[in-house]
């Protein structure tokens, strides 16, 4: 049992489920559970690919940092193809070419693999865009794709030509031993930039608007949820073991992603139709998740990056079965939605008052322990830009639930399935029970991520 | 407007690019690599070498070493061509699109000779991947170029797109079940657990040459269905 | 000299993503940008004097050869702009089949 069967049973079942496209979606349920059953009985540690050691051959790394992003995945992937089974069947190939690509992506231990891995996982979302059936949100999805992965690619090589190494651990250790920043900062600005305009950060997030203002039950909780949190995870990985931003280009990222934390939640105060509200705050929370990653704030940002992908999904996948049955997602046309829809409505609120950060939930607690590692370290600016977003964003999110609630004069109908009620009952319960009840989040600390462990020991 | 702005975006990139790398100390000039200070040594090492068996270092390289990279990229042609499909077919009977070219009668035979000869090099490619440069990708996009002549010079020839579709999945569920036999058998995902042989000669380097035919089909087969979903639209009754 | 170009290539392709409007041409300068990127990593590999890493009959030990890695990447990079360009193709053909132009910026009035 190694953990290379996270991406090759995937991979396998792929490439057979064209032959088979009846019974695709149940393969596509049955590796799921298959990879969540894995991830609890695989041991942590190295896994060696083809007998090579490194640095000739490549690896994967498995340690907690990676367990929790592979869990999150593959049960967020489970739970959207559950609930898009009956109308989105043809897309079950695709899903399951997305999760091997977003599981290899937060295993690899190898550059140029991640590279190979951003590239698969990039063409298996425009994919999945193109169930909205707006290509031109598609196309520019692509090509701002591509830019960032041939950006990336060029960062990488030339690390590769100045150190002789593409494996993660190998490089980190030859970047210690030169010990001269000043040329780092062309790669790393290059390979920041590639992997910013895949997890929405300013300025190259200009896809996610075409792409999720129109999304659907599909294609929504994928980009936004699913794909933000693993982007969200190989960030952090990167920016804390491999980039250590330091002097200048630390200041110039820093002020980059606060610019970002801003106009993200600017952006969504001022529109009123409710996906663009939602995706503007999802641009801003990526912000704040690698502005903490910048500040090494490991395990808030880990615990920040789930609570978001969970609260997103859910608020995407309501959302979303509304605007289909209405037709529109402007708010005033949304309105009143949950009051036919009580539990539904309970669930949604509750999950939107875990992003603001609201006391008994989740979300609070994450802001609170985060603000708090901030303020030690003396970090006052970004802790004024980071409340300051946070007024706002309250306010924007309290204004759309008064709106959903009370249906002033609206006609509305709406029917949630069973199981979509099942599922938002279950986040919004985790949510809140995490919030109260958060001694379990203290067990884990910043030593989930055990790259420098390994550097350091050899 | 946008059109300066983006001209001077472009030029600050490729001044800062080539100023940074200039006057970078690590990053060596062209045509001064250090061999041995980078990984390339032990791909180059003899013993290496033997142990592998393949002549062509790079392909020891793109199949043995970094194994894991060819198979996403096998992945990524599959995925596109399963978006193609996706985007341009349909379920309803495909018929060849009307162009307004029409193929005369000498181009539609003289194309059925030169589709052997091409396809007799595709296969000389493929198969002596680990001793010539070339191999399962190019050998694959020439079985493709084949079928694209077939395609552009007789407007009613149609593949056989069932059997492609399935030669396709085929092949790449074969590499993936190489691999875990690697795993089962010899404890590592990818390893070799052939016998290895002498290298030069074409029976050599265990399984590399085996992955490189599957590979070949794999992207002929592919190419050749993206070039049907481009040529090809809904019958019109 | 080869690298300045792979790099003026690269920005070119940069250049025309930002100014072209035409769908298909947006698809070219992607082809230019990726083209320039190969180039240049193949030219981190080269070695003056270096020979093509394939071992013959004729070779003893001892001799020169050029890194061969990253010609293997390169392999992979274009195997995979290949892949994105047949994608984005389709995707503008759906374009064409859906507005009748393929041309973004009059679609901008109407999206």
């Amino acid at each position: 049992m190694s953990a290379i069967l996270l991406v090759a049973i995937p991979l396998l079942v792929a490439f057979l489920s064209i032959l088979f496209k009846k019974i695709s979606p149940y393969l596509l349920l049955g590796v799921t559970l298959f990879n969540i059953v894995l991830l609890l009985v695989l041991s942590d540690g190295f896994v060696v690919i083809g007998g090579f050691n490194q640095p000739m051959g490549i690896n994967l790394l498995l340690d907690m940092y990676s367990r929790l992003g592979l869990l999150l995945i593959n049960v967020l992937v489970f739970v959207i193809a559950i609930l898009n089974l009956k109308k989105y069947e043809k897309y079950s190939s695709i899903l399951l070419i997305a999760v091997a690509g977003l599981n290899g992506l937060i295993l690899t231990n190898d550059l140029f693999n991640l590279f190979v891995f951003l590239e698969i996982s990039g063409i298996a979302a425009y994919l999945i865009t193109t169930s909205n059936k707006k290509p031109v949100g598609t196309f520019h999805y692509l090509v701002l794709g591509v830019v960032g992965s041939s950006l990336f690619l060029f960062g990488v090589i030339i690390l590769y030509s100045m150190f002789g190494t593409l494996n993660m651990v190998g490089m980190i250790q030859e970047i210690q031993a030169t010990n001269n920043y000043k040329e780092l900062i062309l790669p790393f600005i290059l390979m920041f930039i590639g992997l910013g305009v895949e997890a929405k950060l300013l300025p190259f997030n200009s896809w996610a608007k075409g792409v999720l203002g129109k999304s659907n039950t599909l294609s929504g909780p994928m980009i936004a949820g699913v794909y933000a949190g693993a982007m969200g995870f190989v960030l952090g990985r990167l920016i804390t073991n491999l980039f250590m931003f330091e002097g200048t280009l630390l200041t110039v990222v820093i002020v980059i992603l606060a610019v970002g934390i801003v106009m993200g939640d600017a952006m969504a105060f001022a529109s009123n139709k409710v996906r663009e509200i939602l995706l503007f705050s999802s641009i801003a929370q990526a912000s704040i998740v690698a502005l903490l990653f910048v500040n090494g704030v490991v395990i808030w940002a880990v615990y920040l990056i789930i609570a978001n992908a969970l609260s997103k999904t859910v608020m995407f996948l309501v959302i979303n079965k509304a605007t289909k049955d209405v037709g529109s997602d402007n708010v005033d046309k949304l309105k009143g939605l949950f009051s036919n829809n009580v539990v539904v409505g309970v669930a949604f609120t509750l999950v939107t008052l875990s992003v603001m950060g609201l006391p008994l939930l989740v979300g609070f607690v994450v802001k609170l322990n985060f603000l708090t590692v901030l303020a030690a370290n003396n970090q006052i600016w970004l802790i004024a830009v980071i409340l300051v977003a946070a007024i706002v964003e309250g306010i924007y999110f309290v204004r759309l639930l008064v709106k959903l609630w009370y249906p002033d004069g609206n006609e509305i109908d709406v029917k949630y399935n069973v199981s979509f009620k099942v599922v938002f009952v279950i986040i919004a319960l985790a949510l809140l029970s995490f919030g109260t009840y958060s001694t379990p989040l203290k067990e884990l600390d910043n030593s989930v991520d055990t790259v420098m462990e390994v550097v350091d020991n050899g | 407007m946008k059109n300066i702005f983006g001209l001077l975006i472009s030029l600050l990139l490729g001044v800062f690019i080539i100023l940074a790398l200039d006057s970078s100390v690590s990053f060596p000039e062209f045509g001064s690599a250090v061999i041995s200070d980078r990984v390339s040594d032990n791909y180059l090492d003899e013993d290496n070498i033997e142990d592998v068996g393949s002549a062509n270092i790079v392909t020891a390289i793109v199949v043995g070493y970094r194994g894991f990279d060819t198979l996403g990229e096998v992945t990524v042609l599959f995925v596109s061509a399963l978006g193609v499909a996706l985007v341009l077919g349909s379920s309803k009977k495909q018929a060849r699109m009307d162009l307004k070219f029409k193929p005369n009668f000498m181009l539609r035979i003289g194309s059925k000779v030169l589709f052997g000869i091409i396809l007799m090099t595709s296969i000389y490619i493929i198969f002596h991947g680990h001793l010539t440069p070339g191999g399962g990708f190019p050998g694959g996009a020439i079985i493709a170029s084949a079928i694209l002549l077939m395609y552009l010079a007789d407007d009613k020839f149609r593949s056989n797109v069932k059997g492609f579709k399935i030669l396709e999945g085929v092949a790449g569920s074969l590499f993936v079940v190489i691999g875990l036999l690697g795993l089962v058998v010899a404890s590592y995902f990818l390893q070799n657990f052939l016998p290895v042989g002498t290298v030069g000669n074409l029976l050599s380097a265990g399984i590399i040459p085996i992955i490189y035919v599957l590979i070949g089909l794999k992207v002929g087969s592919e190419i050749s269905g993206i070039v049907d979903n481009f040529l090809t639209e809904e019958e019109s009754l | 000299m080869i690298q300045y170009a792979a790099i003026i290539l690269f920005v070119f392709g940069l250049y025309g993503l930002f100014t072209n409007k035409n769908v298909i041409k947006m698809i070219v300068s992607l082809n230019i940008m990726e083209l320039g990127l190969n180039i240049f990593i193949i030219s981190i590999g080269f070695v003056y004097d270096g020979i093509a890493p394939i071992i013959t009959s004729t070779s003893g030990s001892g001799l020169l050869y050029v890194d061969p890695l990253p010609q293997a990447l390169v392999l992979t990079a274009i195997v995979i702009g290949v892949g994105t360009t047949a994608l984005a193709l389709a995707v503008a053909k759906s374009i064409h089949n859906k507005y009748n132009t393929l041309d973004l910026g009059e679609l901008e009035d109407i999206l």
